[in-house]
């Protein structure tokens, strides 16, 4: 192996110039999960990742490029976190299949750094057996060195590179320090063109090849190697951390721990609704104001309209997401970091697990309360497939704020402003929580039905491993809402912006001498008289059916269409001319049914888009508007003869 | 005996998982593995045993703890 090395440096100086042109090499990141992967990633290269998914399914590839010292670069991709290379579960099924170069549009690595946490190191290195049969350039990576030390572990590392065939290097990677070793070994380990192709097709497993044994006792043998191994280097395990323990007692208490959990989660609603809703008046002024602007200063064409009324429209309902996406994942980004996220999934777990559905998938879920889009994209903490998808499937009937307008104007003008339960609870208050209630009532529903048929799966043994607590870096903060707000950026901006537009043509033609056409008599109104004898059964007219067409976009959307049909100038959800003309427009009966409509349908094609996204196709996200909107109709149904 | 009767803060040794190897497999995977030594830590606010291994900190159902047999290691039964 050595002379191999040799002599590939070697021939890497004598061809310096072919280097130039060569791809670059494609550097493999692997490791368990929460042993610094990505904060060496991070440190490795900083801003220049790109985040996609691996075609088919929704796990993430994480791709960036790393500056070596001598001026050249390669690729480094981080792999998912993953402890072995079972076929059961996906991020180790991907996993394995990049390795052995079989996904689409990434091509087999030409190196591997294996990561792992030295202060454990006899469970993490079960991963080396089978990385090492790959018979790559590899780098074996002890990371946290400096815990180790702290805590009166150590290990004789130039034994392990001996025992184990490849390079060894001793990281701090949270500070940085053995970041320059690891792009060392990049630099001169790894050749371009120079290195053979596979000999033999590269295939991994947990069970070691050729083996004909019982699972356990294949982890049990190879574990008696690791350990062997191990323990020739010397290791001293360090002692327990005191401080992680002492968190512990007061986060795990059985009384404390519920309370702080509480806490925790009124502060990440608190935050959405309550800090979010200043920047995105900001967000909604900045985008008004610069749309005013456009009107005064462009002739009134056809252009402008499409400019102000359609593109910045429909940017403007994009962008106004942003605020409460990144306060969000702030949040969600400080619980995880600090190792509280999983505390919280465990105390979590037991309400959840009976619903079918995970610990981990609480905080998601609760933030569908704000908006289900960022939610559904939090949701990616939960790891086992079927419980993210149930998850995500539920999410939007969380009660999300772009029902309250719905909801405010619908009370509002139909349900008296009177006492039910003496000075406590109004009628009014009684209805709100009513279908906020309903709406938890369709989510649990759902989940449990879905556990049990769709997404049925063996039931997991729950296992969730407690990170020590640590404190979060800033620069991995930062990194982490710069690639959560781009990625939203980039794919569910583009849809919600595409059906704004769409939208706003339906409203443009047929054209009149005079230009647009009244909106009575748009092409969008013509799609509310198609569906008018489908919704009759429920008391809507076509006026309410123009409505729901329009906030299929976003539920809000409907408040202003309505004031327009219904000739009203500068219609909020508290004019009282919209309450008036509503009333006359409907029954007492057919307004609860539109409560419940919009309780139960999915009216949001920001959430569409972001469900495409996540399930990697459009089967997902189209059974779930199907469902909803069967739901929701139904339900309107039943409430109209019932009221 | 089970996990779940093993009091906490008495390093035990596991013996056998009962469970059928779709759901062994996380566990055998993370080193939970017949012949290693497992501590519990503390219980969760709702009863889940929390274990220690290897340095690290592992949270089971109870559900799964029972389904894993271990032993108490007395003073003098394992060299090493």
């Amino acid at each position: 192996m050595a002379e191999q090395r040799a002599g590939l440096v070697g021939a890497r100086v004598a061809s310096g110039a072919a280097l130039q042109e060569a791809p670059s090499p494609l550097v493999a990141l692997i490791g368990p999960p929460n042993s610094g992967k990505t904060t060496l990633f991070n440190q490795l290269t900083g801003l220049r990742q790109k985040v996609a998914n691996y075609p088919g399914v929704t796990v993430e590839k994480k791709v960036g490029t790393v500056a070596l010292p001598d001026g050249g670069e390669l690729d480094l991709v981080d792999l998912p976190g993953v402890h072995g290379f079972s076929a059961r579960t996906l991020d180790e099924r991907v996993t394995r299949d990049v390795l052995e170069g079989r996904v689409e549009g990434i091509r087999a690595p030409d190196a591997l750094v294996l990561i792992v946490d030295s202060t454990r190191l006899e469970s993490q290195l079960m991963l080396v057996e089978p990385v090492l049969e790959l018979d790559l350039p590899t780098l074996l990576v002890l990371n946290m060195c400096d815990e180790l030390e702290q805590r009166g572990g150590r290990v004789d590392d130039s034994h392990l590179a001996e025992r184990l065939g490849v390079t060894v290097a001793r990281t701090s990677a949270r500070s940085g320090a053995g970041v320059d070793l690891v792009r060392e070994f990049l630099a001169t380990e790894v050749a371009v063109a120079e290195l053979p192709g596979p000999v033999q097709p590269r295939t991994l497993s947990n069970i070691p090849r050729g083996v004909a044994l019982p699972m356990v006792d294949a982890f049990k043998q190879r574990r008696a190697r690791v350990s062997e191994v191990v323990a020739g280097a010397g290791f001293r395990s360090p002692d327990p951390s005191g401080f992680s323990e002492r968190l512990d007692h007061v986060f795990l208490h059985r009384i404390w721990g519920p309370l702080v959990f509480l806490a925790v989660v009124v502060l990440v609603f608190e935050s959405i609704f309550t800090w979010a809703v200043p920047i995105m008046d900001g967000v909604e002024l900045v985008v008004g104001a610069s749309g005013n602007w456009l009107t005064a200063t462009l002739p009134d064409t056809w252009f402008r309209s499409l400019l102000v009324d359609g593109v910045w429209a429909g940017v403007g309902s994009v962008v106004i997401f942003l605020p409460q996406i990144l306060v969000l994942f702030l949040f969600l980004g400080v619980l995880e970091d600090s190792g509280y996220m999983a505390r919280a999934a465990v105390i979590a777990d037991r309400m959840m697990y009976r619903v079918g559905l995970q610990g981990r998938a609480f905080l998601p879920l609760l933030s569908g309360y704000a908006c289900a889009v960022p939610a559904i994209l939090a949701a990616r903490t939960v790891e086992d497939e079927r419980d993210r998808l149930a998850t995500i499937f539920v999410t939007p009937f969380m009660t999300c704020s772009a029902r309250l307008p719905v909801y405010a104007l619908l009370i509002a003008a139909f349900i008296p402003d009177e006492p039910l339960l003496g000075p406590i609870l109004g009628k009014r208050a009684a209805m709100l929580l009513g279908l906020y209630g309903l709406g938890i009532v369709a989510a649990i529903g759902t989940a449990f039905l879905l556990k049990r048929t769709l997404l049925k799966a063996e039931p997991t043994a729950f296992l969730m491993e407690l990170p020590p607590y640590r404190v979060p870096t800033l620069r991995s903060l930062g990194l982490r809402l710069v690639d959560r707000s781009g990625v939203f950026l980039k794919r569910v901006g583009k849809v919600i912006f595409t059906v704004s537009i769409v939208l706003w043509t339906l409203t443009q033609f047929p054209r009149t001498e005079l230009g647009p056409p009244p909106i009575d008599d748009s092409a969008l109104a013509s799609i509310g008289h198609l569906i008018e004898p489908v919704i009759a059964p429920l008391g809507f007219d076509w006026k309410i059916g123009v409505g729901l067409v329009t906030s299929l976009a976003a539920r809000e959307v409907i408040v202003g269409t309505l004031g327009t049909i219904y000739g009203v100038e500068a219609a909020g959800d508290e004019s009282f001319e919209l309450q008036d003309a509503l009333t006359d427009a409907l029954t007492p009966a057919s307004a609860i049914g539109l409560l419940i409509f919009f309780a139960f349908a999915l009216q949001c094609m920001s959430t569409v888009a972001v469900m495409r996204r996540e399930t990697a196709g459009w089967k997902w996200p189209a059974l779930q508007f199907m469902y909803m909107l069967l739901l929701a109709y139904a339900g309107a149904f039943i409430a109209v003869r019932v009221f | 005996m089970r996990l779940a009767q093993v009091p906490l803060r008495q390093t035990v040794e596991l013996v056998r998982i009962d469970l059928p190897p779709e759901q062994a497999e996380p566990l055998l995977e993370r080193g939970v593995l017949p012949g290693c030594r497992i501590c519990p830590v503390r219980s969760s606010p709702s009863g889940d045993p929390i274990i220690s291994i290897d340095g690290s900190l592992l949270a089971f159902r109870k559900e799964t703890a029972a389904c894993l047999c271990v032993r108490l290691i007395t003073q003098f039964g394992d060299a090493g």
